[in-house]
């Protein structure tokens, strides 16, 4: 799986999870809480993109992760494993 | 899920946060994973300091079977939240059995059908009295208080601003209600004006806690009075550990700062400070009629048990009299602190009795000191991620009025011992 494909994952959740978000307008080099986020939503954004990408990360390592490409480059991390 | 991919990272840095989705195809079983994680000997331990058993009442000294060797214990207990003592008052405990013999052990009803008894009635007006407002409802559990009030309070379109640090009775009130949930950075009068910003034209609401309970910090309540005020945003403001505490009558926050007139509604929980088990909410009385009608937690569930709100009352009656629990409840917060700050603990930001020692990222220190604490006869529990952030696992003392000098200083002996030196090393 490529990271552009790990991007498509991300986005078509954070479009499924958040109001008024475009699928087109989102820019990788932000935070979700850019595009109206709460806490809450990112935890489910997350968790959704775990399950459909057959991964799972401990959230305690998610954390520091300031943006979407951060996020992509974390998932990478765990499916370049296998 | 493939069992193996914990051979990616160790299987002890996923938590209870990790598993709330299940991908098992058996709709009753938990996610297999799950299994695989509880199991392990490490995180066994963690939970082995879960659910353990207390063979006497939660005062100052109590006896506890421990999970760690099987064994009954005498320990001084700085983990309950029996702050006030109230719940082994003797005129608590009597108050409860007198009650027992009129009234029986259950309500036997929902409150809007039969299970109200004038004794729910009148405690209902001693809390709005306690708290400065006109009426309040009282809920059967603390948790459902906070639930119902928000569910019943809130609706899609609506928003609800809470502080991060918002307890999880407060987020899944907000969830069930529907409304728009946005979180400000915890204290943050500048995060919380961005959210005010954004929530501009709609009907909003400000949660907040007087006391947060992992940190022991308060609400900067005058700071956001005035963002309220400018955004027409009223507070709820949740009082779980500082109602009867703080206040120079015991009504909480809101006394304290004396600001009861500029808080919208007022929750408090009746299982800490007042000794008992449940919760309430006091704000005016039209607003109180019509929670009754869409509060679910309230008018869905059996009325409080009998003996329950007749100690609560008498509870209330004991704290309010006069300032004497309250004082010696400060006065071993003092004690406390001093000897603790002394030690060079961390002990972020406290001004109440909720004292959190903060230890850390090392899961395995938490633990360990836990264990020895215990064997040496201190119940100190330990307080791990996700209840607190990763890096900032600790041990949270409550203090109580009931702590005698004697408590303290053998706690506090083996504190140092345990925690402050091992620190060092």
């Amino acid at each position: 799986m490529t990271k552009a494909e790990v991007i498509e994952v991300i986005k078509k959740n954070i479009v499924e999870n958040l109001d008024d978000v475009e699928l087109d307008e989102i820019d990788v080099t932000k935070s979700m809480k850019d595009y109206g986020a709460n806490s809450l939503d990112i935890i489910e954004v997350v968790s959704c993109s775990m399950r459909d990408l057959d991964i799972k990360i401990p959230r305690s390592e998610l954390a520091d992760i300031g943006d979407i490409d951060g996020l992509a480059e974390k998932f990478m991390q765990n499916i370049g494993d296998n | 899920m493939n069992k193996e991919r914990f051979t990616m990272s160790d299987v002890t840095n996923f938590s209870l946060a990790d598993f709330h989705y299940n991908d098992n195809p058996d709709v009753l079983s938990p996610p297999e994973d799950f299994e695989s994680w509880i199991n392990n000997p490490t995180v066994q331990r963690a939970f082995s300091f879960t659910g353990q058993q207390l063979l006497r009442a939660p005062s100052a000294e109590t006896e506890i079977l421990s999970n760690l060797d099987g064994k009954s214990r005498r320990m001084i207990n700085m983990t309950s939240y029996n702050y006030l003592g109230l719940s082994t008052h003797p005129e608590v405990l009597q108050a409860a059995k007198e009650a027992v013999d009129k009234y029986g052990m259950s309500s036997s009803g929902a409150p809007l059908v039969s299970g109200t008894l004038d004794i729910h009635v009148k405690f209902a007006e001693q809390l709005a009295k306690l708290k400065g407002k006109e009426a309040a409802m009282i809920f059967s559990s603390g948790y459902g208080g906070n639930v119902g009030a928000l569910q019943g309070l809130m609706r899609k379109g609506d928003v609800i601003v809470f502080d991060e640090k918002a307890h999880k009775s407060l987020i899944d009130g907000g969830i069930l209600s529907g409304a728009k949930m946005l979180f400000f950075d915890h204290n943050d009068m500048t995060s919380l004006e961005q959210m005010l910003e954004k929530a501009k034209g709609k009907r909003t609401l400000i949660c907040i806690e007087g006391v947060y309970s992992m940190d022991g910090d308060i609400c900067k309540l005058p700071e956001i009075v005035e963002l309220s005020e400018r955004y027409n945003a009223p507070i709820y403001l949740d009082e779980a550990h500082s109602s009867l505490m703080f206040g120079e009558n015991g009504g909480g926050i809101g006394e304290y700062f004396g600001m009861e007139d500029k808080i919208g509604i007022n929750y408090g929980t009746l299982s800490k400070s007042f000794g008992g088990v449940g919760g309430f909410i006091a704000t005016k009385a039209n607003l109180i009629t019509y929670l009754k009608g869409y509060a679910s937690s309230w008018n869905f569930s059996c009325a409080p048990s009998p003996p329950v709100v007749a100690a609560l009352t008498k509870a209330l009656e004991v704290a309010t009299r006069d300032s004497t629990l309250r004082d010696q409840l400060w006065s071993n917060t003092r004690y406390m602190k001093e000897n603790l700050e002394a030690m060079g603990l961390d002990l972020g930001g406290t001004e109440s009795q909720v004292i959190p020692i903060i230890i850390g990222a090392s899961g395995e220190r938490l633990f360990t000191f836990a264990e020895q604490m215990q064997l040496r006869g201190l119940f100190l529990q330990p307080i791990d991620y996700p209840a607190v952030p990763a890096h900032a696992r600790r041990f949270r003392i409550s203090v109580s009025s009931q702590f005698s000098r004697k408590d303290m200083d053998e706690a506090l002996n083996i504190i140092n011992d345990v925690i402050a030196k091992g620190l060092k090393k």
